[in-house]
């Protein structure tokens, strides 16, 4: 029962602390990271939300998680401290749970399908806050240098993140069950 | 039964995007408009920066402890090249001084209490940076309760790197120069020729590709050559003037031919920022 479980408390505590995490790494390796013009934006707070999604689909239906309300917290978060633009996140990382929860149904989740689920909400997260920024003027990159400037490596870091973390936050899923 | 489910999907994800677009439309007319954001927004963003002191702690003093190790590499080299210019600097440092003594007691007697060259500096830290490739924006643990107010000018080492976007209690928001929306690097700038003609214009982007500033539609005739150094202007408000942007790398005719296109090596490195300084005016 999720109600009576660790998880109840130890989810949103892991979602903010990957947040926040996010931010810090962005900073800490920011050198390496954002080498124009190329640009790798690290998402681990997607990869906490994935994980939960599959860690749910895993369990059966003993374990239904507020998993899209949390999404929805941690966009509105991610809006207002990081971007100040509210309105692009919140919407945006409750649709990475909806299409999780979705792939879940069709493909049995383990860790290479993790990949491929990851890989697909990676770049839902990054397209849908490209065009955003698109439509509020934040940015003027084009498509095309989208795609090789940023979406390219950034799916590159965050799938070697996914490979580096699955297990580890696979642990703590099962710890705090 | 399915047709109904389907239309009921379409439009939850119709409206949520209307709402999306919405509060996209409000945030920024806000952030241009206002001078601080909404007062649950400034409570929000001052409680979490709190809890990101204390998540960016051990990651900042990880990163600079790896970075400390590098730099212990090249230090011999360094040491040397530093004494040089530090015998040099004692004596620019002391000129410094007597000229700013003379300049007060000449403001003095012209009742001149604030000139455009007049800024108090507020240091602060930079706790983190926004995870995004197109918001070049680094948070920075000092805010309105510093005296800190919107679109300041922000440096780093010798030279500017962007202004204040948004102000909390506790904690703002710098856009670098290096971010290319609309109004991130329009900052009123002049050079200074080597016949000692002053040449005016506004900072107009940034290239990322070569890592330069852009300065265009410039109209003069007094010829610009590289090296040439690219202060503040002073004009139009918070800037103060004569603070430090970069060196003039490159003079090219622009798009049309019509006026001259300036590249601009920025003074510092925009990458990595640690510690930066707020250019407090009093208005």
């Amino acid at each position: 029962m999720y109600r009576l479980s660790k998880l109840r408390f130890g989810f949103p505590i892991g979602l903010f602390l990957l947040l926040l995490l996010d931010g810090s790494i962005s900073q800490s390796f920011s050198v390496q990271l954002f080498h124009y013009p190329s640009a790798m934006v690290s998402h681990l707070v997607v990869l906490w939300l994935v994980c939960g999604a599959i860690f749910e689909a895993d369990q059966g239906e003993a374990y239904p998680m507020p998993l899209a309300s949390w999404a929805a917290v941690a966009g509105a978060v991610f809006d207002l401290y990081y971007t100040g633009i509210f309105g692009v996140y919140v919407f945006v990382f409750p649709v990475v749970i909806y299409v999780t929860r979705r792939l879940v149904l069709y493909i049995r989740p383990n860790f290479l399908s993790g990949l491929l689920i990851y890989f697909i909400d990676i770049t839902i997260v990054e397209a849908l806050g490209y065009l955003a920024s698109r439509a509020i003027h934040l940015t003027t990159m084009s498509g095309s240098s989208f795609l090789v400037n940023t979406l390219g490596p950034t799916l590159a870091f965050n799938l070697a993140m996914f490979v580096i973390l699955y297990f580890p936050i696979r642990w703590v899923y099962n710890w705090l069950k | 039964m399915q047709k109904f489910s389907f239309n009921r999907r379409l439009v939850i994800i119709i409206v949520c995007l209307i709402v999306s677009f919405a509060l996209m439309t409000v945030s920024v007319t806000i952030r241009n408009k206002k001078s601080t954001p909404p007062l649950i927004q400034q409570f929000g963003n001052d409680i979490v920066g709190l809890v990101d002191r204390v998540v960016a702690l051990p990651t900042n003093g990880l990163s600079s402890s790896v970075s400390s190790i590098s730099e212990l590499l090249n230090t011999y080299q360094e040491n040397q090249q530093l004494k040089q210019q530090v015998s040099e600097l004692a004596q620019t440092k002391v000129r410094d001084q007597t000229l700013a003594k003379e300049n007060k007691q000449l403001k003095k007697e012209l009742e001149l209490n604030a000139s455009l060259t007049d800024y108090t500096a507020v240091s602060a830290a930079v706790i983190t940076r926004t995870p995004s490739s197109w918001q070049n924006q680094v948070v920075i643990n000092k805010g309105a309760a510093s005296g800190v107010e919107k679109n300041m000018p922000v440096m780093s080492g010798s030279g500017l790197i962007g202004r204040i976007a948004e102000v909390n209690k506790t904690n703002s928001k710098v856009e670098l120069i290096t971010d290319n929306n609309d109004s991130a690097n329009r900052f009123a700038v002049q050079i200074t020729t080597k016949s000692g003609a002053t040449v005016n214009g506004v900072l107009s982007g940034y290239k990322s590709t070569t890592g330069q500033i852009t300065m265009d539609n410039i109209t003069t005739k007094a010829k610009l050559s590289k090296g040439d150094k690219v202060v503040t202007s002073g004009l139009g408000g918070v800037t103060p003037k004569g603070l430090y942007v970069g060196t003039v790398a490159k003079a090219s005719g622009s798009d049309y031919g019509l006026a001259t296109k300036l590249y601009i090596t920025p003074a510092t490195d925009l990458s990595s920022l640690n510690v930066v300084t707020v250019a407090v005016t009093k208005q």
